[in-house]
Formats: C-alpha cells, structure tokens, sequence
C-alpha cells in the first residue's frame, strides 16, 4: 500500500463507520447468549439454584446491555469504548472459572446416583463460546484502539471547517 | 460527455394511450436541453424512455451514436435525479453518495475520491457526515445530484429537481444546476414545467403540448419567435394576451380597439387582407398610448413593475381581458380608464394557430 493510499483509507474513516470493531462487539453478544443458553439448560437438579445464578443472569443483563452499548461507541470511533469492551472481554475469560468449571467438577444425587453435574462434552462447548465471545471484544477493543489512533492522528494533518458549517 | 439523438420516438401505453408522438431531437454533447410544458404534456414519460425507465413504442434512440433503445437502463451510463430525491434515509450524505459506486464494488479509496470531489462541487463536505433528514430539501437535492456526479455518467437526467423546493430555495439551487452544468460541460436533459427555470438554464428548450414536440429553440428563440399560440401563451410571465382582429386598412381591428400596423406588419400580413387573425401582445410590451381604451379592475404593484389587469373597452368579455406589466409603481383603482399602445404584436393564424411570419 503506497504513502497516498494510506492516506485516503485513513481519511475514509473520517465518514465510514468502524462497522467490523462494531460488528465483532455484536457477534461477542451472540456467543455469550449461546452460551447462557447453554448453561440455564444444562440444569441437573438443584445444582444451580443459588444465590450464584441470580448473579450469573444479572451478569448477562448487564454484559447485554454494556456491549450493545459499546458496540454503538465503537461503530463511531469513540476511544473510551475500547477499555470497557476489553475488560468485559476479560471479563468472560474469568466467567469460564465461576459457573462451567465448577458445575463441570460437581456432582449430584439424582435417583440416588450421583452424576456430573455438567459433562465433558457441554463444558467444552461453553468454554469454546465463552473464549469466542472474549476474543471478539478483544478483537473489538483492539481494532476499535488503532483506528481511534490511526484517526486522531489523522485528524491533525486535517484543516478544520470554516466556522459555521 | 456524449450526444443524444432521439428519432421518432412515440410511446403507447398498454391501454392504447399514447404519451409521446414523432418525438425528434439531437442533443450535441455538453449541451442543457430542457423539456418543458404543463403537467401530462409527455415530458417525463421522454425523459423515462430515455433513461431506460419506459420502453420506446417506436423510433430509436441513440447515445454517441449506439443505438441503445433497448439497452436496460442499468447498462446506458446515464443518471437521473428525481423529485423526490430518492436519498436512503438510514444512510448519512457520505454512503448515499457513494452508493451506487459500492454496489459496483470500485475500489473503496477510488470512491473516496469521487464522493470527496463530488462534495466539494456541490459544498457538501461539511454535511457528509449527516444524515438526509438532518438536511434541509435544497441540500438533499444537491446530495441527489452528488450521487450522480460521482457516477461520471455521459447524461444526467433531472425529472424536475426544484419542484420539491420553496421558491427562494428553488431560485438557489437552480443557479448551482447552472454552475454545475458549467463546471463540469456535461449533456443534461432536464424536465420541469416551470417556464422560469426552462428560461434561465437551458440551451435549447423543447416546449412540448399532448404528447407533441410544438417548438424546439433557444429560450430568446421560443419568448421571441413562438412558433404558434400555445408556446407564446406558455413561455411569458404573464402570459401572452390575445385578441381576434381583422386585417385591413393598414390596421387591425378588434372588439373595442383599433391599431394601427407599420409597414413591415402590413408586408408579414399581407396575404391576410381581410380575414381574421389572432393578434398576441405580451403584457411586458404594452406600454401607455393612446390606441386601447381599458378599463382597470385590478392592479398588482411588483416593486419593479406593476400589473395593470383589465378589460377592454366596455367588454366584460373574458376575450377582452387584457393585462398589462407596466415598468415602475402605478397606483390605479378598479374601474379607473387608461389608453394602452403595443410596442411589439405577435400575429398567428386563427385556424392553424401557427405564427404568421413575413414570407411564409
């Protein structure tokens, strides 16, 4: 890529959306809704009727509602966005060694045998969403953080507009 | 840019209906052809046939010489600005411009360009980030003619841009089409029905009445030289007045006046001796004289000039109406008497209603 075509792809940015740091926020969210999907199915018992899963669905409203949010931040370039999509982001790393991991080492009593709690295979596909979800914020944050640099820098070299336009 | 040529073009519609008759025209490359005439009169259905909007009944129409009658529109590299805009509403002023050239799938830095240069034309750069109901209806429109622009098509179509627009808006941005079609020398065909803007932009205007073609001229050649009654009633603000007189005398005479002829006028209608004619007067061409007794009833004071309407004589005929636009500030009452002369008549034969010009 020339000097002048890094110039003008920069300059797009000034009127094209950041749609791909916007759209992995999205696709984040639709990992962590299958995942959460997931998770208030895989019920064995009463395993999961704690004051944990109240939090866990709290958690969701929030995390939904957060990165939406974000996802609109980023599609407009704003910087500050960037911190909280990647600790939500982190954030869903951690997720996988509150209720999966535990639920996956539990057992419980059902007709009097006791059974996993949440079984190899259902583990490995909530870890898999959650990790999917984590990389797309990530991903968001980071390409989101470029380009509110690539921008800003770019703006410098940018005559502002006459008053009153 | 390029040339247009339409030869015999008709349009008849499933019904039977037919829209446009024998419509012939070339339109040299860079020139502003404007379609004019009142509403149903076939303009825009010309202007869909040429866009590729309407098939042509029959004739052909040709673009730098290929014949592309048939060609879908997509494929005839013209574009076409509408009334109503046609903008996307959930796009901002930068992807509706860019629009038709993403769907294209060109080079995203390539459109960068032709949208940045486009804006810069229309002075839209600092709008381009807004979205179409953010704007008002003049900078909408000149978002439409952005999206055509960064086409670089070989015709740009308008099927009457300014109708959408208050007045003083419409004034505004009907010098930005001038400065357009200046800037960039492209081939325009542009419909309106408004005479003011046919006037002021085009090159040549085609005054068209049922579907024919009535004059094709420069606008000094269609205010100056109608070539029959419906084009000098439709080009002039107001409207030509027009008076059944006889020829003979050296004068022709009418309900409730006389005036006489100069020798040029009596050459031109010399083969009329005697027979009834239609004489027309623009209202900007009589001034106060001594030949017409009219009896005011209304009059409209303009800054500038002032609208003297009335009547003839003692005729409340609606054929003795007269209206007069008199240069300064007039002050008469309903009912007040005046004399007018003619500065300058227009002569058109009662049964064809064609114009009646020396040697024809």
């Amino acid at each position: 890529m020339t000097m002048e075509e890094r110039t003008v792809k920069r300059d797009r940015m000034r009127y094209i959306k950041n749609s791909l740091a916007a759209n992995l926020a999205l696709l984040g969210i639709l990992f962590d809704v299958l995942y959460f999907v997931k998770i208030y199915q895989s019920d064995v018992g009463t395993y999961y009727y704690t004051i944990l899963i109240g939090a866990s669905i709290v958690y969701n409203l929030v995390f939904l509602l957060a990165v939406f949010l974000s996802s609109e931040g980023v599609k407009n370039y704003k910087p500050g966005y960037t911190w909280l999509l990647a600790a939500i982001g982190i954030g869903q790393i951690v997720r996988i060694f509150i209720i999966p991991a535990r639920a996956h080492a539990a057992t419980t009593l059902v007709n009097g045998e006791s059974v996993p709690v949440m079984g190899d295979k259902t583990f490995l596909y909530v870890v898999v969403l959650l990790i999917a979800s984590a990389v797309c914020l990530l991903a968001s944050a980071a390409v989101n953080f470029i380009r509110c640099h690539e921008l800003a820098e770019h703006m410098k070299t940018v005559a502002p507009p006459p008053p009153g336009t | 840019m390029a040339t247009l040529s339409l030869q015999h073009i008709d349009k008849i519609y499933d019904n039977n209906v037919q829209a446009v008759f024998d419509f012939n025209l070339d339109v040299k490359d860079g020139e502003l052809i404007v379609l004019v005439g009142p509403s149903g009169c076939g303009k825009s259905t010309t202007l869909r046939m040429v866009a590729g909007l309407e098939d042509i009944s029959a004739g052909r129409l040709f673009l730098d010489g290929k014949d592309i009658t048939t060609t879908p529109a997509k494929d005839r590299d013209m574009a076409m600005v509408f009334q109503n805009y046609a903008l996307y509403g959930h796009m901002t002023v930068y992807e509706n411009m860019a629009f038709s050239l993403t769907m294209r799938k060109e080079n995203p830095n390539v459109i960068h360009k032709k949208v940045l240069a486009a804006a810069e034309i229309l002075g839209l750069t600092s709008q381009l980030n807004k979205k179409p109901s953010q704007l008002s209806g003049g900078q909408r429109q000149r978002v439409a003619m952005g999206r055509s622009i960064v086409r670089s098509p070989k015709v740009f179509l308008f099927d009457e841009p300014l109708s959408n627009l208050d007045a003083k808006l419409r004034g505004a941005t009907r010098r930005e089409i001038l400065l357009l079609h200046k800037r960039l020398g492209a081939t325009m065909l542009y419909v309106t029905h408004d005479q003011t803007e046919a006037l002021t932009l085009a090159d040549r205007i085609v005054c068209m009445s049922m579907g024919y073609v009535q004059q094709v001229g420069t606008p000094l050649e269609l205010y100056d030289s109608p070539a029959n009654m419906f084009v000098a009633g439709f080009i002039g603000l107001p409207p030509m007045n027009f008076y059944d007189v006889t020829v003979g005398g050296g004068a022709l005479t009418g309900e409730g006046f006389k005036v006489a002829l100069t020798p040029e006028e009596q050459d031109t209608l010399k083969a009329y001796n005697g027979k009834t004619i239609v004489l027309g007067v623009r209202p900007e061409d009589i001034v106060v004289g001594p030949d017409v007794a009219v009896t005011v009833t209304t009059n409209e004071n303009l800054g500038m000039n002032t609208l003297v309407h009335g009547h003839i004589g003692d005729s409340k005929a609606a054929s003795a109406k007269i209206t007069a636009k008199l240069k300064g500030w007039s002050d008469y009452k309903n009912g007040d008497a005046v004399t007018f002369s003619f500065k300058r008549k227009h002569f058109f034969d009662k049964e064809t209603t064609n114009a009646i010009r020396k040697g024809e």
